[in-house]
């Protein structure tokens, strides 16, 4: 995948995000498009972009709620970050392995994210993440699969099952 | 210290780009309030802008769409019930006036009456019989008369266990001995079919000659012939022409048989006129209260 082809992505997530994402919650949780595509980043374009698309695409998200400007984009560059460290320590074609992979990310963001919005108010903190945070990982786990699945049906990049790390 | 810090971020350019986002992320949340506000603003107005408006008036319109199609569902079922409603009212009317009927009837002091529906009218143009739901099970016999408030109907024919047929007077092969309520001439009444208008009309037959009949005067059954009871309304003289042997007398019957729905079947005679029952007298002083009310 190019750059190009990737940048498109994310934008296209962005806006996703803040106009259908609402519309497909499962009780009450969200898939979170914007840590799927930086995780996806990360596997297929490697750590920079993927923490430079986090910045980006969080502090676009971000603009909706500019009370917190800064923090999605930090919480997604940490994912984008993070992740690509990740991926190299494991099976990437393994359907699992994404799987946990994209669960940790979104619970990782989540995490970063809610701690800093609850900081006055911890126990609430772990009743969301508990309540909303794990649904909506696993959320995004599922969604992540078939995206994944679906970008290596169009060849955008060939994640194969190299054990590179 | 700071030269292997260098030497660490050059050498590893993924972890220097991270710090630099990080970086920048915490001079964002770090900007004052107002200054925080004006950078979303302008953003979120220039980057997802266009796309939530046009997001918003999809969703819009798809919640639209399904709005108006459960408001034509609303709108189906109510249209039913009102149609149910309305029937309902209508029967509602016409039961309170066949029990008003029932219970002031004129006939009903001299005979048993049997209350009937009529389920159908078999025939063309000329109505050949009246099906009724009740039979042998209510008492009902061949030969027997139906009547309304208004008049004369005709009589049993066919009787099944739940259901009877009737041959009412509109039958070409009807007649029923007639006398006229005034000067008491007798005749026999027949229907006549005119092929042409395809009308039917009744002519009172065996009228001798210069009778004391006028338009206007009432007719009812005679009751010879032992079938129909004597005295049964039946209709009003309309024309009368006078001939060298018998008069050829016009008659209007008194039921419109297209529009037949209730009818009393007379089941038996009684010795004298009968009391109301409390029941009946309440029934009565409601439907009076009613007719004031909607008269009101």
């Amino acid at each position: 995948m190019r750059i190009g082809t990737y940048a498109a992505l994310a934008f296209v997530a962005v806006v996703l995000d803040a106009t259908v994402a609402p519309e497909i919650e499962i009780l009450g949780a969200r898939p979170d498009l914007l840590v799927l595509v930086v995780a996806y980043g990360s596997l297929a374009l490697g750590s920079r972009p993927a923490t430079i698309a986090g910045l980006v695409m969080g502090l676009i998200a971000d603009a909706e709620m500019p009370e917190y400007l800064g923090l999605h984009a930090f919480s997604l560059a940490v994912v984008g970050f993070l992740s690509a460290g990740i991926w190299d320590h494991l099976v990437r074609s393994n359907v699992f392995v994404q799987c946990a992979v994209l669960l940790v990310a979104t619970l990782l963001h989540d995490s970063v994210y809610y701690l800093v919005y609850y900081r006055n108010h911890l126990d609430m903190y772990v009743r969301f993440l508990a309540r909303y945070g794990l649904l909506g990982a696993l959320y995004t786990a599922a969604l992540g699969v078939l995206v994944f699945g679906l970008a290596r049906a169009r060849g955008w990049r060939s994640i194969s099952g190299g054990f590179t790390g | 210290m700071p030269s292997q810090l260098t030497r660490l971020l050059r050498g590893n350019r993924d972890l220097s780009t991270f710090l630099i986002c990080a970086a920048v992320s915490f001079v964002l949340l770090a900007l004052p309030p107002g200054a925080k506000e004006v950078t979303g603003r302008a953003l979120s107005g220039a980057v997802l802008g266009p796309f939530k408006r046009v997001a918003a008036l999809a969703i819009e319109a798809a919640g639209v769409r399904e709005e108006n199609a459960a408001l034509r569902r609303i709108a189906a079922e109510l249209m039913n019930e009102r149609n149910a409603l309305i029937e309902h009212r209508q029967e509602n009317a016409r039961l309170r006036e066949l029990l008003r009927v029932l219970v002031t009837f004129p006939e009903e002091e001299r005979f048993e009456l049997l209350p009937a529906r009529v389920t159908a009218m078999p025939g063309g143009r000329v109505v050949e019989r009246i099906e009724i739901d009740r039979g042998t099970e209510h008492g009902v016999r061949t030969g027997m008369a139906v009547v309304t408030p208004e008049g004369l109907v005709g009589k049993i024919v066919t009787v099944y266990p739940s259901r009877s047929l009737v041959e009412p007077l509109a039958n070409a092969s009807s007649a029923a001995s007639v006398v006229t309520e005034r000067s008491r001439v007798r005749g026999v009444l027949r229907p006549r079919y005119h092929a042409v208008s395809e009308l039917t009309t009744w002519e009172i037959d065996y009228v001798p000659a210069r009778s004391d009949i006028e338009p206007g005067d009432r007719i009812s059954t005679s009751g010879l012939g032992g079938v129909l009871p004597a005295g049964l309304s039946v209709g009003e003289v309309t024309s009368v022409e006078d001939g060298p042997l018998t008069m050829s007398v016009g008659v209007e019957l008194h039921v419109d048989f297209s529009k037949l729905e209730h009818v009393f079947v007379i089941t038996g005679t009684r010795s004298g006129p009968r009391a109301r029952t409390e029941e009946e007298e309440r029934l009565l002083r409601e439907i009076g209260g009613l007719s004031e009310e909607r008269g009101g």
